[in-house]
């Protein structure tokens, strides 16, 4: 892995006067691949961004790419293209005029100009629009033409900031997968921010998750998704019940009944947190159920079309549940249900 | 079918009552140009309101003016048109060069910063003009210099800066800096972004302010009063001082010819500059 690094991220702190906004970071960045910063808001992924575009100035780490320092390069020597969240098209250009205007600054003319201009606009899929003014375009357009005007300059690194979060949810579904499909055609190393789990689900190699400017978790989506470093990641990341399952007691945990062991580096008497996803959760009436099962009722329950969404009261406590509509026949608010799982796909943290 | 917030029909009194508002406020602004406009073409002597008959003499008698030596007055009105047109010129683009860069930095700064400039460079329009012209005068004379048309230049680009920068300002708060750092991101200098992004997009506040700066100052008339020399004096200086000599049309045909003159200049200066931001 650390042959093809790209991007070093070494090390980068931020203060904004009092405020930390990121605290050492070290990631890398592997070439040509496609790496989500995920985050609630304040969380540091935009900062993080802009200090990889050079629009800010780290406090202490390095930005290594390709073994050069270019932390203290600015933002217009470096030449990563970005696509803002405003898109911040330039409104007195045409389309053509704005995809060229890298290439222009570059010294790429006439046909030469024309030619990269045409190629990219046959790319995103919009070839007869380049003289219209970009005020004449709707969202999902000016949407593609940023993000030809990021990659037309050939960019060593591709930047986005939340550049989908302004479209209606189903543009929004496919220009996600336009814009995978685009990373993948032009093999560019790409950082893209957003806060929406779903979009950096869809779209990473490698997702980051960042809370408070510190990266919580850096690997694979599955691999997050399946096995969070912790319970924020486990909460930020699908909808997951938290559960407080007191201390360990000869290796395992009490979860609702059943036995989890608990993983190495904790022991007995720590206080742990279980996470189980939603849809790991099986339901089935509870005169069916075996005798070992817990049984709980079903204080609120909704058909999300594709699946059904419960919410499970049980001893006490609310579990959020998804299902499919096959297993919501005879099932409504009120209804016994028995609960089953298996463990090995209950996570379990240290409690704070 | 979308409801008007004021009943149009049934509560006729609400338009009745715009009606009436939007005549008393258009008699209010255009009587002076009627009247003057009406009164231009009469063919008496003096300026008795209505004519009681209409002629084309008193804008003979301004061709004429224009066209022959006057030997009557210290200066003609020749000199002083060609001086109110220089000075209008230089205000404008001394104005219009400190106003840019000044609103790009008071837009992108600190936004204390900014309200104390605005306040700072608005102080001219508080004070009583004839104040303002005694201060330059003051000024002008403790210099005991001779600074030609400058000394009514200043004078005027302090009292066009709060207009201009105003204008400019309003223009820029609509650049967001992500604009900037698009042109950036793809390889142009910072100044380079300001050059390509910032000042097209500021073009149509830049052109007001252009035009108010022009207008302004052509037709300022309080503190050149008090800054006019017999060497330099501008067009509103000499119309008055005609018209207290004697008041006859021939200074009404020359301000039909000045308002003509002036929807002419904006005219062409939208059409110079604009291109898609213009105003007509």
């Amino acid at each position: 892995m650390s042959s093809d690094t790209h991007l070093h991220i070494e090390n980068i702190s931020k203060k904004f006067n009092t405020v930390d906004a990121l605290r050492d970071v070290d990631l890398r960045i592997e070439r040509g691949s496609f790496v989500c910063l995920l985050g609630p808001s304040g969380c540091g992924k935009t900062t993080l961004l802009r200090i990889i575009a050079g629009f800010e100035t780290a406090t202490k780490g390095r930005l290594i790419l390709d073994g050069q320092d270019i932390s203290q390069q600015p933002p217009h020597k470096r030449g990563f293209g970005m696509v803002f969240q405003s898109l911040a098209l330039f409104p007195h250009m045409s389309v053509a005029r704005n995809i060229g205007y890298g290439l222009k600054l570059r010294g790429v003319k006439g046909a030469a100009q024309r030619d990269r201009i045409e190629e990219l606009l046959e790319v995103i899929q919009l070839p007869h629009i380049a003289d219209r003014p970009v005020s004449a375009l709707s969202g999902g357009q000016r949407q593609r033409v940023a993000i030809a005007r990021a990659l037309a300059i050939q960019p060593p690194l591709f930047l986005l900031d939340e550049p989908l979060s302004a479209l209606d949810a189903k543009l929004r579904d496919n220009m996600q997968i336009e814009l995978r499909q685009l990373q993948q055609k032009f093999g560019v190393t790409t950082v893209l921010v957003t806060h929406d789990q779903h979009e950096a689900m869809m779209l990473a190699d490698e997702l980051v998750v960042l809370k408070d400017g510190a990266v919580r978790q850096s690997a694979a989506p599955s691999q997050v998704y399946n096995q969070p470093a912790d319970s924020f990641v486990a909460d930020f990341l699908g909808a997951a019940n938290l559960i407080d399952v007191g201390a360990i007691k000869g290796g395992t945990v009490d979860l609702f009944g059943t036995a989890v062991s608990t993983p190495a580096p904790h022991m007995d008497g720590d206080l742990m947190l279980a996470a189980v996803r939603a849809e790991h959760l099986v339901l089935a009436p509870a005169a069916a159920a075996g005798t070992a099962a817990p049984i709980g009722a079903v204080s609120f329950m909704r058909d999300l079309g594709p699946a059904t969404e419960f919410v499970v009261t049980i001893q006490g406590k609310d579990l959020r549940v998804r299902r499919s509509n096959a297993d919501a026949q005879g099932l409504d608010v009120g209804s016994q249900v028995a609960l089953t799982f298996d463990p090995a796909q209950v996570s379990l943290f240290k409690a704070a | 079918m979308r409801v008007d917030l004021l009943p149009s029909e049934g509560g006729g009194t609400y338009r009745f009552v715009i009606i009436l508002l939007a005549i008393c406020g258009i008699l209010i602004s255009s009587l002076p140009v009627i009247v003057v406009t009406i009164m231009s073409f009469s063919a008496a002597d003096n300026t008795g309101f209505p004519p009681e008959a209409l002629s084309l003499r008193w804008y003979g008698e301004v061709i004429a003016m224009f066209t022959t030596e006057d030997a009557n007055s210290a200066q003609s009105v020749v000199d002083s048109t060609l001086t109110s047109l220089l000075v209008a010129i230089v205000v404008m683009v001394i104005s219009t060069g400190v106003c840019i860069p000044l609103a790009y930095a008071l837009a992108r700064g600190d936004t204390r910063i900014r309200g104390g400039m605005e306040l700072l460079f608005t102080l001219p329009l508080v004070f009583p003009l004839v104040i303002l012209g005694i201060a330059f005068l003051l000024i002008a004379e403790s210099l005991r210099l001779d600074i030609g048309i400058w000394r009514i230049v200043i004078p005027h680009v302090a009292l066009v800066l709060p207009f201009v920068l105003r204008n400019c300002l309003s223009a820029m708060s609509g650049i967001s800096i992500e604009v900037e750092e698009a042109a950036v991101s793809l390889g142009a200098s910072p100044l380079r972004a300001i050059w390509d992004v910032v000042i097209p997009m500021m073009k149509a506040g830049i052109l007001a302010g252009l035009i108010f700066a022009l207008i302004i100052s052509f037709n300022e008339f309080t503190i050149t009063f008090f800054m006019y020399t017999v060497d330099v004096s501008t067009l509103p200086i000499w119309m008055y001082s005609r018209t207290v000599s004697s008041l006859d049309p021939s200074t009404l045909a020359l301000s039909v010819f000045i308002i003509v003159a002036d929807v002419v200049l904006i005219v062409l200066v939208d059409k110079l500059i604009a291109g898609r931001a213009s105003l007509f």
